[in-house]
């Protein structure tokens, strides 16, 4: 979709390269194999394909050009005794401005461009030497007049759309600020403001030194709208805190609270966008975080919150998966909504639908839910009947500390 | 709730033993008290009647401590005329006063009479006080769910130091209450409720009456609001207003539930609220709503020709003790809002918050006037903290001074216009676009001089002198490229006499084309052979002087070449030959004649890209 037209363009270009095979057309070769494999793997090299893909269709292109614009010439009235020598003319002039063509993207330009002095001086050495030489015999395709205006004609429309759906695709998908979202509907432009609007509360609501907890997509934009510190940022450069952050989302309340609680963590921030259908949000994130977290605490297991090998939050997930923070977070009181909670994104009904928080208290949604901010809630006073319990846990853990497979937070 | 009681009861207790005062006797006393806003307005009707002897010029009007230091905005007016035919009222000018003998704990404030009032005499007067932040949220957190609910602390009897005779309370609220203190006299109606009427009671009476009621209208209180107003004498004037804006009813507890607000908001966080509307001058343009982060697309504009009634909602919705900031600027014309006169000119334009039902805290006005302003006075209906400061901004010299006027407790009745006077030379008007012109002229004229004048240090060195030098060998250089040139066109006109001759076949014409050739082409080379001389002294010209001695060789060559030609071909058509022979013989000449050609282009070539 992205690259159009140059979809079948480029196969063109790769025959078109191999006429004459030189070291300029072989590394070109290369270069879109190449780029075509490493793309398919990630969709985010496309943008190594690119050049590789306008380079082989302006090269498909300019030789279309050659063989439209010589028939035409070969075929207009009043050069009869120099039609010969102007074929051989043309066609090392194509030569020139096919080497132009590689250099340059649009080949239009290539033949409107004037051929250099050095080009005419050669092209001049070139009619003497036919002089002097006998003419070479060079086959060549003639098409009937009509057709090449017309196929002229349409491969300029080519063009003349290619354009448009760059400009189209450079307005639309490229210049979109993932800050506001937009959508077309009846009554004119939506705009979803939620990710300021979170900031702004954040900012105005809470106080200086309290700190937010949330995945590192988020880290800059926190710091810089709403001034509050973060635990992990889009720097990424310590795994190990990152990897913390992803355990705590990923374990049940309990345990979250206990890591959030000893990285003196206030709100914790979850982007959810099951009500809209905004396909970015943490839940689609969620397995990263397993798999981070998973890397450096061994005890989070992949497989535990996958079912049959499928991700999954319906009533088919795994038990893991529906205790765990970043579900409750994302899906508390989700299910009032609609009544069935369907989340728009997953396009299934949640699985675990009516819970209650027990650590956690939700302190602000924004407009369409997109972000939701929730408090840890303080610990409690008393805790009945637990303190002769946790010390003998203490000893027990203290005596079996060779297992390796502990949770560090408890 | 327990401290006030004690308080109320201690000042009760003092008043009981406090004498009665003056002449002054109170017939009626009507007093409505208005609560269904945030801000508590108490209009009372007092109709003044002089028992004494002596006329009186001046009413006081007694608050508590704790009452007075929230008023925000007082106001006495009369009622000239009596009965059905009431004309105007005027406003009376009321004044802060001590007098002595008072009880503890009380602030006076006297309103001067126009005319005194004589013996026998009563007047009407209208006092209006307005409050702030006298409804404390009682309970003081509520959750989202529980409306909130406000309690109102006031005296049943009115408090004077004048006997009254007759006088009666009523309390408008915005329908539902949860308890008042009941007294005799007293009766729930609707959205009423009314105390008395009470006659003959003696002075500085008191009764505290606490009314708990429901209140869910916004408690918009901007903390801090600064309004900048700039006064471009271009035809602008620009308003820009920074707020700091907090709710300031019941504090939220717990949870905030999305869903709850979003299903039922009315159940769920009544006494929240949604947008502000502010009213602007009808021509107002440019209007802008942004805060820290960027613009605030949440707002909606609609007007007519008397006003344009800016809404806007801020990017969450407020709970109480929640806090937010924007700015809102908007351009005003400026004929609307300056004029002059007797060579003063003046700006008259609303002092308060254009945004209905906000008490503000602070607010700062600071109204900023063009470079070149001179003996700036102010004139504000109400008393106002001043200073002057400047402000730096474009095109500004020495900065442009700023008038800064600022209040605290501000609410909508404050909303008046005030004056600025100031007086402005009009020639100070072409200021900045002479500074601009005379910038851009100096830039240019210097341009000019760097460009045309000679700026070497010595005049003898020898770089100096070796630029002076290959600029006259170029010189030169370009005088022999003129008459080579000179030499080709004059060659051009042999060819196409040839080719004349192959077409008409005249002779005569032929030898008479090569007679002129050979006399410029003679004159050609005794023009070039000085140049040569020139070029060949010239030291400077060592490394082009082989080439052009190349070039004026290979000239001359071709020109010997095309005088054969020439010649062969004369010949050649005298004797009446066949095309071909004239052919044979030419084309090894020919031959070389275009070689000798190309050489010469290229030789020009090279010359011209030195």
């Amino acid at each position: 979709m992205d690259i159009n037209v140059l979809a079948f363009l480029v196969p063109a270009g790769i025959t078109a390269c191999f006429l004459p095979l030189s070291d300029a057309s072989s590394f070109v070769i290369l270069y879109i194999v190449t780029s075509v494999y490493f793309s398919g793997v990630m969709v985010r090299l496309m943008l190594v394909l690119a050049p590789a893909a306008c380079i082989l269709s302006g090269i498909a292109l300019s030789e279309a050009f050659d063989v439209f614009t010589g028939s035409i010439k070969f075929q207009l009235p009043g050069i009869s005794r120099n039609s010969q020598i102007d074929v051989r003319d043309t066609s090392s002039a194509g030569v020139v401005t096919q080497d132009d063509g590689v250099k340059t993207d649009k080949n239009e330009e290539s033949l409107k461009e004037r051929p250099s002095k050095k080009n005419k001086k050669k092209e001049r050495e070139n009619a003497e030497k036919a002089l002097i030489k006998p003419p070479l015999e060079k086959r060549l395709l003639v098409l009937p007049l009509e057709a090449s205006v017309i196929s002229l004609l349409l491969l300029v429309l080519l063009g003349a759309f290619y354009v448009v759906h760059c400009v189209w695709a450079a307005a639309e998908a490229y210049s979109a600020p993932s800050i506001v979202l937009t959508s077309h509907t009846n009554n004119g432009l939506h705009v979803f403001d939620d990710f300021r609007e979170a900031y702004a509360w954040l900012s105005h609501n809470t106080e200086v030194d309290d700190k937010v907890a949330s995945w590192w997509d988020y880290g800059y934009q926190t710091t810089a709208m709403a001034n509050r510190t973060v635990i992990v940022d889009n720097n990424t450069w310590n795994n190990t805190h990152i990897a913390t952050v992803g355990t705590a989302m990923s374990s049940p309340e309990k345990a979250a609270w206990e890591i959030f609680h000893s990285l003196d963590v206030k709100y914790v921030l979850v982007v959810f966008g099951g009500l809209v259908g905004y396909p970015s949000d943490d839940i689609n994130k969620f397995l990263w975080m397993v798999r981070i977290g998973g890397g450096v605490f061994p005890h989070i297991k992949e497989p535990d919150y996958l079912r049959d090998g499928q991700y999954r939050i319906d009533s088919q997930a795994t038990p893991t998966m529906l205790n765990c923070l970043m579900y409750k977070l994302c899906y508390y009181r989700f299910v009032e909504t609609d009544g069935q909670g369907f989340d728009r994104v997953r396009k299934t009904e949640i699985g675990k639908k009516h819970f209650k928080l027990t650590h956690f208290e939700e302190v602000f949604t924004t407009h369409h839910w997109m972000v939701r901010l929730y408090k840890l809630k303080p610990p409690k006073n008393r805790i009945r009947g637990k303190t002769k319990k946790s010390k003998t846990k203490a000893s027990s853990t203290t005596g079996s500390k060779g297992s390796g497979k502990r949770n560090p937070w408890q | 709730m327990r401290e006030i009681r004690l308080d109320l009861l201690l000042l009760s207790l003092a008043l009981l033993f406090a004498p009665a005062f003056s002449d002054l006797l109170l017939s009626k006393v009507d007093r409505r008290i208005d609560l269904t806003s945030h801000v508590v307005r108490i209009t009372s009707t007092l109709k003044v009647e002089n028992a004494g002897t002596d006329p009186v010029s001046e009413v006081l009007l007694a608050f508590p401590d704790t009452q007075a230091k929230n008023i925000a905005y007082l106001t006495a007016s009369t009622i000239e005329g009596k009965g059905k035919t009431k004309s105007s009222s005027v406003s009376l000018p009321i004044q802060v006063v001590h007098p002595d003998g008072m009880p503890p704990s009380l602030t006076w404030h006297s309103v001067s009479l126009l005319k005194g009032l004589s013996k026998g005499e009563s007047l009407t007067l209208d006092v209006l006080a307005v409050f702030t932040h006298t409804l404390r949220p009682f309970p003081e957190k509520i959750t989202q769910a529980e409306i909130q609910r406000v309690a109102f602390q006031e005296s049943a009897y009115y408090l004077s130091p004048y006997v009254v005779k007759v006088q009666s309370l009523t309390v408008k609220h915005s329908g539902q209450f949860e308890s008042y203190t009941k007294l005799e006299n007293s009766r729930a109606s609707g959205s009423e409720i009314k105390y008395g009427p009470y006659e003959n009671l003696p002075s500085f009476s008191f009764s505290p009456i606490v009314i708990h009621l429901v209140n869910n209208q916004p408690f918009a209180v901007a903390q801090e609001l600064v309004r900048e107003i700039e006064i471009s004498h271009w035809g602008n004037v620009q308003v820009t207003e920074h707020y700091n804006l907090i709710h300031g009813g019941a504090h939220i507890t717990g949870e905030f539930s999305r869903l709850d607000y979003q299903a039922r908001p009315h159940v769920r966080g009544a006494s929240a609220f949604r947008n502000l509307v502010a009213k602007l001058p009808p021509r107002a343009h440019s209007i802008y709503y942004r805060d820290e982060i960027g613009n605030i697309s949440t707002s909606n504009l609609w007007g007519d020709s008397t006003k344009k009634l800016l809404e806007i909602e801020p990017r969450y919705p407020m709970f109480g003790g929640w806090r937010t900031s924007f700015t809102i600027g908007y351009g005003l014309p400026l004929q609307d809002f300056l004029f002059q006169s007797r060579g003063i000119r003046f700006l008259n334009i609303t002092f308060g918050c254009p945004i209905n039902e906000v008490v503000i805290e602070n607010l700062i006005v600071k109204v900023v006037l063009p470079e070149g302003s001179r003996d700036i006075s102010v004139s504000v209906p109400f008393a106002v903290k001043q200073w002057e400061e400047t402000k730096i901004s474009h095109l500004d010299m020495v900065g442009r001074p700023v008038v800064v006027l600022e209040k605290t407790n501000v609410v909508p009745e404050h909303n008046q216009h005030f004056q600025v006077n100031y007086k402005f030379n009009n020639l100070s008007l072409l200021r900045e676009p002479l500074m601009l012109i005379s910038g851009f002229f100096l830039l240019f004229v210097a341009c000019v001089i760097y460009v045309h004048s000679d700026l070497t240090i010595s005049k003898s060195s020898t770089a100096y002198l070796a630029k002076l030098q290959w600029d006259e060998v170029q010189a030169t250089v370009q005088q022999v490229l003129n008459i080579i040139n000179r030499c080709l066109t004059i060659h051009g006109k042999l060819e196409a006499s040839l080719r004349d001759l192959s077409r008409t076949g005249d002779v005569q014409a032929c030898k008479s084309a090569r007679k002129s050739a050979d006399s410029s082409l003679k004159e050609l080379s005794k023009e070039l052979r000085p140049v040569l001389i020139l070029l060949q002294s010239s030291s400077q010209a060592v490394q082009i002087l082989p080439k052009v001695e190349e070039l004026v060789a290979k000239e001359r060559e071709l020109q010997e070449k095309l005088m054969l030609k020439h010649s062969t071909v004369v010949d050649c058509y005298e004797k009446k030959s066949g095309g071909r022979e004239v052919e044979n013989r030419v084309a090894s000449i020919q031959q070389k004649i275009t070689a000798l050609r190309q050489e010469v282009d290229d030789l020009l070539e090279i010359i011209d890209e030195i």
